[in-house]
Parts: C-alpha cells; structure tokens; sequence
C-alpha cells in the first residue's frame, strides 16, 4: 500500500467498518469525531499560528447553541442548521479575533479566556433563550425536504459526521499548505522576520482565528444534534484546557494529531471513569508520565516510530 | 508538514485505536434484562462539587442492595447497581446514562444529580425506551412542562418544597420577607414559587437577590438583607454555596434581626456551619426525624450499616427504590412499558409515609415537612426535627403544573 | 443604613475581599514571573492547603499552628513537584508545563477526595477572631477585619523580601534575565525550585484563610484559578505590585458591583477584564514581552 493510500484507507475504514460494530461503539466513535474536528480546529490557532488561546470553548459552544435554538424554534433541516451554526460562530468570532490579535502569548491565551466565559456568564444569566443553567434539551435531528432523513439515525448521523470531518480536514489541509498557511508558520517561527517580508501579522491571525472558529463552531453544531441538548458547560474554560491538552498530548503542529489526541483522551476519561472512582488520579499520573517520556504527541511519537523502521 | 503515513505505522495506529475501541465490551458481561439480576444504572456526581450528595446516593443503594439480597431479591432476581461517575455535567451523564442503556442493556435509571442532567437524559429516554426514576432532581418541569412519558419523580419538587414553607409561614409572627437564591435555574423556580406563595398568604414580599454559583463572599448580599431589614429572610441555596451563606450569616448577626428560613435542610449544610444554623426552618425533603415506623427502622438499620446519619438524598433515594420495587412487583417485569403501566398510580407507604405516583404528570404526590435545626444530645451539629406536617393534595401541584395558582 | 454606614462597611468588604483574591492570585504571578509558566495546579494547592489546614487545627487544636503549618507542608510539597516534574521540562515549549500541571492538578484533586471524603470540612477560630465588632450601629465580623489587615502584613512583607534582600534581589533579576545570573555564576534551579515552593505555599495560606468563610469543598479549586488569572491579567502577569491592584480593583468591583448591578455579578470580572487587555495589552503593571 502506498502511503497516498493511507489517507483513503483510513476514511473507508470508517465508512465500512461501523455497520458490523455494537451500537454504542457507533455513538462513542461519533463523539470522538466530533471532538476531533473541535481539537483540530484548535490547532490551527495554537499549532500553525503560535497563538495559545484558552478560550477555544467559546466556539464548540456558540456553534452548540446557535444550531440547538435554529433545530428548536425553526422547521429548517438539520444540514441547514450545521451550516449556520458554523456561519454563526464564525460571524461573532471576527470582532473578538480582532481584539484578541492585539495582544500575543499569554495576554492572548488570558483575553480568550476571558471571552469564552463572558459567553458563559451570557448563556447562564439569558434564561429566555439559552435555557439558564438547565441549557437546551430535546433538541431534533430535523429532516430535510424530499423524504431526506438518512441522517437522523444513529448510523446516519455518524456518516454526517464523517463526512464532516473529513471535508473539514480536506479544506484545513489545503489551508495550511496555501500561502496563507506558509505566512502563518513564517509568523509562528518568527513575526518579526514575516513583517519585514511584507506580512501583515494581524490581518493573517485574524483570519486564521476566523477559520478556526468556523471549524470549531461546526464541531459545536454537530455536538448539539448528537447529545440532543446544549449547556452551558461547553462554554466553560474547564473544556478549553481539556481540548489544549488533546491537542499537546496528539502533537500540535499536524491536523491529525490532534484527532488522535481528543480520542486518547476521550476514551481514556470514559473509559478510565467506569473502572475506577479515582479516574481523576490515573489520568492525571498518565499526563505527568506523558510529557516526561512522550515530548513530541502521539502522532509525532508515532512518525519517528515509522520513520526509524 | 510531511502527510506521508508508512504502511506499518497506519497498522499500528489502526491496531492501537481497534484494541482502545474494542476491549472495554470483554471486560463487562452483558446480560439480558428479563432474566438474571435486575440491574438499575445509577449515573450520578461521584467526583466533583455535588460529590457529596453523589456519596448519599451510592452508600443508600448499597444498602437496599443488601436488604434485597437478604429478602431474597425482587421477583425471586438479584438486584444490582451500575455507578458511574458524570461529575454532575450534563454531558457526561447523558453519555454514561447511554452507555448503561446501549451496552449494557440497562433500561432503569436513578440517582441522577443536577437538574440540567435529568432534563438532558429526560428527553433521551423515549429514544431509548429506558425508564428515569427521579430520587432528587427539584425541577419544576420535569413534571410539567417538560413532561415525558418515561420519566417520574418518587421525591418532593421544588416547588413543593416552597410550597410548604410557605404554607406554615402563613401563621407565623413575621410580616415582611426577602429572598436570595443561587443564579440558576433551580434557585429561580424557588424563589419564584414562594413570592407567589408568601403574597398569597397576605405577607409582604420586599425584595430579592441572586447570588451566582460558587460565589465565595456574601456580604455585599448581606448588606442588601440588611437594608431591606426584612422579618424573615427565605434562603434558596444548596451545597457549598448554602453552608457558606450560612456560614457568612452568621459571622455577621444576620439572625439576630431576622428569622433564616429555607427550602430545603440538608445535614450536609447543618454540620459544616455549625451552630450558625441553629434556629434555621425551613421544608425538608426527607429527614431522620420522621416518625413513622418505616422510617424508624430504616434509620436504625442505616445508622448501623453506614455509621452515620441518613440524610436528605439517603432518604429519598432509599423511597425511590422502593418504590420502583413495588412497581416491578406489581409489573411483574422491567421491560419499560409495562413499569411505566404499574408505576402510574402506583401507591407506596415508605419511609415519608404515603406517595402515590400520579397518572396525570408522574409525580409522587407525599406529604411536606417543615423542620427546625435543633440541639440534640450527643450530636456535634444542629439537627433538624420535624415541627409540622403538611398532607399531599395542599402541597402537591395541580397535574403538569410547576406553580398553584 | 445610612449611607456612611453603607460606605464604611462595603469599603471594609472590600477590602476583606481583596486581600483573600491577593493570596489567590499573588502565588500564580510569582511562578509565572519566574518561570513563564501558568500553573494550571494552583487551585488544586489552595484546596490542598485549606484541607491541610483543616487537619492541622483538628490535631493540634490550634488555628494558628494551622494558619503557619499548612503552607509549610503545601511548600515542601511544591518543592518535590519542582524537582521530579518541572525540572526536566525547562527546556521545552510551555505546552508541557500546561500538561504536567493540568495533570497535577487532576491528581491533587481526587488525592483529597480520598484522604478526605467528599464532606465539606470546617475549622473553628479562636475566640479573638470569631466575634464581632460594632461598626456604626452593625455587626462586623472581626475575622474579615483580619483578614485585611493580614492580607496588608503579607504584601508588606513580600514586598520587602523582593525589595531589600540579597535573595528578593535575585528572584528578580532571574524573573528579568535568567540567563544573566545563571552566567553570573547563582544556581537558577534553586532559585527556581525556591520560588515555585513559595509560590505553593503561598496558594496554600489563600486556602487556610478562605475555610472560615466558605469551608474546606471539593469545588473549592476550580474557580479559583480563574479568579487568580483574571487578578494576574488585570495587575500584568509577574508584576507583584500589579498583583496587588489587581486584587483591590476586583474586590472593588465585585463588592460594589455585586450591589448595584447584581444580574451582572458573572460577568463583571471579565468585562473588568476585557477591558484592561484591550487598552493595556500587557496589564496594568506588565511589561510587554
């Protein structure tokens, strides 16, 4: 098998396999699809640009939200809803990403935090819309027009994601690899050689910051159909470190060590939670043993493994 | 970045993701609910903020497993618990609630925690024809407008507990009230229901606050009590956020000029703030206090068992569980439509007396509690007693309703 | 209450307020100045300070062997967690920090859940701090009067250990150029190693102080270092002075704010936030990178 075939093999694994596989492990595989994508997403921002943001929940939750209320008070089909559930998230992240490019390092990761649980605080207080504390519940997988309900199964929804998934993959490759990405790793390595190239640093983070929030929200959008509620947890800053994290221990810097990341980490937090009380101990210890031993991610782990053989 | 994937470094990750994937079903064995042990899936806080109240649930189930194993069992079945740990966030728990249901068969599901929780798995339930029997969730709506066929409510709602103390405030010397709540949706209902309630019974209501989760310094709350210089002051809060309100309170003489009055008593805020609380009356949704002889023996049984006093969550976890019991005895089965079927209308005399589950909203219509935290001998802490009792139909709300009018 | 009254004791709230979000925050802004790190832990140690000292005070019957002891154990312990985690990592990217002290603080949570339980724990104080004092015509707690006046001893304290001492000196020269006084022939593990124990020691004493108030939870910790972040930002993260101001202004405004405009109470702090950062990128008293 050439290694341009990996790619494919690795999508018809996920398209053909699912059928034959136990239905709850359909649901958990779509969750971790969904919180790659989120993951990935991130990585944009944190990987390819330099920018650590702590907020990145503010996104999973703005495309949560807006989907859940569309999919709640309109007759408009799920896919519709996706759709503008991202456009949504992305919209407002344009003044927030201006005013966050002002600033670098950690004031940036501070400002994003900031931003996420201001939105936070919004979807808690605004009970008329956003539910309160309690959140939007009940929230349909909407058919669409023509008989299209394909996708309000559980096997169907999983394909929605994946596919999803893989376009969004698709798209955030061929963004890294524009010149707009190679600007953005120019100003990663050093800004102030990218400036003096001609770059204008901000208007290029600003609009990486937009991109990821147009993934991000869509990772959020297909969140709320699949659980079938929205709370105001995924605004919380505890998602955004969850999701930092799955991005360091997959290795930043790659799209698909983030997908790897968020499905070690998932399914070591599910997993590890039903066997043991004190799952909290053991995740922790594995982090601490991880980036003592691990320093590069999973994935990065994993190439040099492939490339010494 | 090179996207170049060796043939043997996607086997290895593909090996690696299939064996994460496919192990943990090996580890479970999985047992068709009909025959074998009944088993009830308990997805509840055992780490995090509500872990305390989690802790009430999982030793009380412990305890009925006992008592049913040594009666031997229900319908001649074992029963057996599936805990697992949600951290009180509802997307945890929707996930691990699915999980009981989809691999391991589990149909019946109890001891779920926080409000957005219940409503989160409230609107799953037909989807996965399970069966939610709610031992502590206080949301109004659940039983109302919210209502869902799979779900009932074995414990007193939240507004049956501001009912209540409303109801007894009536006749009581104090004139003018002021409430604070916790910001959240429970904290709201509270507070809503016993304005309506307060002005009802010809008290003058003053004024309100709200207070966010988690807030660690009250005073500038106390201050506005203290401006309004209310009579009596009704205290919506729960957990940590109650004991350090009330903790804080008393720091400052708050009740020395006003009577602290509150919806719900648990020991839990009792213990840790101490004397503070001395005075406090307010509903209570079960306490060790009640007499009945139901009660009396389950208080000694579990004072014996589980070294310590049951307490509120103890005690409306243990009447769920005998109720959905009797339901499965009257049902003679666990399949899901034919429990909902024996549970509506359902009657139970249990540790808080009688509980009839209704047909119209499912909830459990029972008596109110008004308690006072008292000194007792041998106990460190203020206690609560009974002072007065309330029947069902003045506490319980008209069918699929969460307020009275 | 007339309006002196009202003033008199919200100022003193305040201030209250503000010297328990100084033992919060100044911990965090210490590390971070030296060794550019966020530590993720740092409510994980508050909460494992007030616990310790929760069980120091029931063993020993004494508040203020709990108030001296508790961040002496959390510090010791913040230098073990230094030398086996931190130390290999100096030389890596800040991704790794944030890692070992998420994991750290998962770790150190659930720890205390096991060696605790999940009930609340509370101390007692002693009877020179439990009353009350009557200020214009109200009730005043006296443990919030010194609690202030406590938080004051503590920053004067701290601030002339930076300031006049040969040590203070060097944890601030290592803060600005730690290459320089590694060149200059000073250990700057030790001084790192040093600065991180104080650091948790000082999280800890924030965890002692708070128990009186609010009692030793399990939640204790996970708004607290948002809380810190928010003071550190505002103040300009590593700056001791803006540590301190930062604290005051959010007392300030969470204790007026809290009082007029009391729906805004969630979002108060971040707005306060926001619009520091938007007009002072680096904070209050920070320096720009």
């Amino acid at each position: 098998m050439s290694a341009r075939l990996a790619g494919p093999a690795i999508v018809a694994a996920l398209v053909v396999v699912p059928p034959a596989l136990p239905v709850f492990l359909v649901t958990t595989l779509t969750e971790v699809l969904i919180l790659g994508l989120f993951a990935m997403s991130l990585d944009l921002l944190v990987g390819y640009t330099g920018l650590d943001s702590f907020g990145h929940a503010a996104v999973y939750g703005l495309g949560a939200y807006t989907t859940a209320l569309v999919l709640l008070h309109t007759p408009l089909p799920l896919p519709v809803a996706l759709a503008i559930g991202a456009a949504v998230t992305a919209l407002i992240a344009l003044p927030i990403a201006w005013l966050c490019t002002r600033t670098t390092g950690v004031s940036f990761a501070m400002l994003t935090l900031a931003f996420a649980q201001l939105l936070y605080a919004i979807a808690y207080k605004w009970q008329s819309v956003t539910g309160g504390s309690d959140g939007l519940a009940g929230v349909p997988r909407t058919p669409g027009p023509l008989g299209m309900t394909w996708f309000t199964s559980r096997l169907g929804y999983y394909y929605m994601v994946v596919a999803c998934v893989v376009g969004a993959f698709l798209l955030c490759r061929a963004f890294v690899r524009s010149p707009v990405g190679t600007a953005l790793l120019g100003i990663r390595d050093n800004e102030r050689k990218a400036s003096a190239l001609g770059y204008n640093p901000r208007v290029y983070k600003i609009v990486v910051f937009v991109v990821a929030a147009l993934v991000g929200g869509l990772a959020g959008a297909l969140y709320a159909p699949f659980a079938g509620f929205a709370s105001p947890d995924l605004f919380f800053w505890l998602l955004s470190g969850q999701v930092l994290v799955m991005v360091i221990i997959g290795g930043a810097g790659t799209l698909a060590g983030p997908i790897v990341g968020a499905a070690f980490f998932y399914l070591l937090e599910h997993y590890l939670s039903g066997i043991t009380d004190s799952w909290a101990l053991v995740l922790g210890l594995i982090f601490i043993v991880f980036v003592l031993f691990v320093p590069e991610g999973i994935w990065g782990a994993v190439r040099r493994g492939a490339s010494v053989s | 970045m090179s996207a170049r994937i060796g043939r043997r470094q996607f086997l290895v990750t593909g090996a690696a993701a299939a064996g994460v994937l496919a192990a943990p079903p090996i580890l479970t064995r999985v047992w068709a609910q009909g025959s074998g042990p009944i088993r009830i899936g308990v997805p509840t806080a055992v780490t995090g903020t509500f872990a305390a109240l989690g802790a009430q649930v999982v030793r009380t189930c412990k305890l009925v497993q006992k008592e049913v194993d040594e009666r031997g069992g229900i319908l001649g079945r074992k029963v057996e618990f599936l805990f697992d740990d949600t951290q009180g966030n509802p997307a945890n728990c929707v996930r691990k609630a699915q999980e009981m249901v989809e691999r391991s068969q589990v149909n019946l599901l109890t001891g779920i925690m926080a409000s957005s929780e219940a409503l989160a798995v409230s609107a799953k339930l037909q989807e996965w024809n399970a069966f939610f029997l709610s031992a502590i969730n206080g949301a109004g709506e659940l039983t109302a407008e919210k209502y869902v066929p799979n779900f009932f409510r074995a414990n007193t709602s939240g507004p049956m507990g501001a009912r209540t103390i409303a109801l007894y405030l009536k006749d009581a010397p104090e004139k003018t009230f002021y409430a604070i709540g916790l910001d959240y949706a429970w904290g709201h209902s509270s507070v809503g229901v016993f304005e309506k309630e307060i002005q009802r019974a010809g008290k003058e209501f003053t004024g309100k606050v709200f207070a966010p989760q988690g807030t660690k310094d009250y005073s500038t709350y106390i201050t506005k009590i203290r401006q309004a210089s209310p009579n009596g002051l009704y205290v919506a809060m729960t957990g940590d956020d109650a004991t350090a309100f009330y903790q804080q309170a008393a720091q400052f003489k708050l009740g020395d000029k006003l009577q602290m009055v509150t919806e719900l008593v648990d020991i839990l805020n009792l213990k840790p703030a101490g004397d503070a609380t001395l005075g406090l009356v307010g509903s209570s949704r079960y306490t060790s206090s009640i007499d009945t002889p139901e009660n009396k023996a389950f208080v000694k049984r579990f004072e014996a068992e589980v070294k310590d006093v049951p307490d509120t969550f103890d005690g409306e976890q243990y009447q769920a569980l005998q109720v959905l019991f009797r339901a499965i005895e009257k049902a003679k089965s666990t399949e899901t439509a034919a429990l909902i079927k024996a549970m509506e209308g359902l009657e139970v005399t249990s540790v808080k007396g009688k509980v009839v589950m209704r047909e119209c909203d499912h909830q459990g219509a029972q008596q109110g509690f008004v308690v006072k935290a008292v000194k007792r001998q041998g106990v460190a802490y203020p206690v609560p007693e009974v002072i007065k009792t309330y029947p069902a139909d003045v506490i319980t709300p008209p069918c699929r309703k969460s307020s009275y009018s | 209450m007339e309006l002196t009254a009202f003033l008199v004791t919200q100022s003193l709230n305040a201030a209250a307020l503000a010297a328990l979000l100084f033992f919060i925050s100044i911990g965090l802004t210490l590390i971070f100045g030296i060794m550019r790190i966020v530590n993720f832990a740092h409510g994980a140690l508050y909460m494992l300070g007030a616990y310790t000292g929760f069980s120091l005070a029931l063993l020993t019957g004494s508040y203020w062997l709990a108030l001296v002891g508790a961040p002496v154990i959390v510090g010791a312990l913040g230098f073990v967690i230094e030398a086996v985690v931190m130390r290999p990592l100096y030389r890596r990217e800040h991704g790794a920090f944030l890692l070992v002290t998420f994991g750290l603080a998962l770790v150190i949570g659930e720890a205390i859940r096991l060696g605790w339980g999940p009930e609340p724990r509370r101390f007692a104080l002693p009877p020179a701090l439990a009353g009350s004092i009557t200020i214009l015509g109200d009730p005043f707690p006296t443990y919030r009067l010194f609690l202030a006046v406590f938080g004051a001893v503590v920053a004067l304290a701290l601030w002339q250990f930076l300031e006049r001492t040969r040590l203070g000196l060097l944890v601030r020269a290592t803060a600005q150029n730690a290459e320089m006084v590694h060149a200059l022939g000073t250990d700057v593990h030790r001084v790192r190693a040093g600065v991180f124990a104080l650091g948790c020691a000082l999280a800890a004493l924030g965890g002692v102080m708070a128990v009186p108030l609010v009692t030793a939870y399990l939640g204790l910790g996970v708004g607290v270092v948002v809380d810190a972040f928010v003071i550190v930002i505002i103040g300009g993260m590593g700056s001791f002075v803006g540590s301190i101001v930062g604290s005051v202004i959010l007392g300030v405004v969470q204790t007026f704010g809290n009082y007029y405009l009391p729906d805004l109470a969630l979002a108060a702090v971040y707005l306060a936030m926001i619009a520091v950062l938007v007009f002072r990128p680096a904070g209050l008293f920070g320096q720009r990178e």
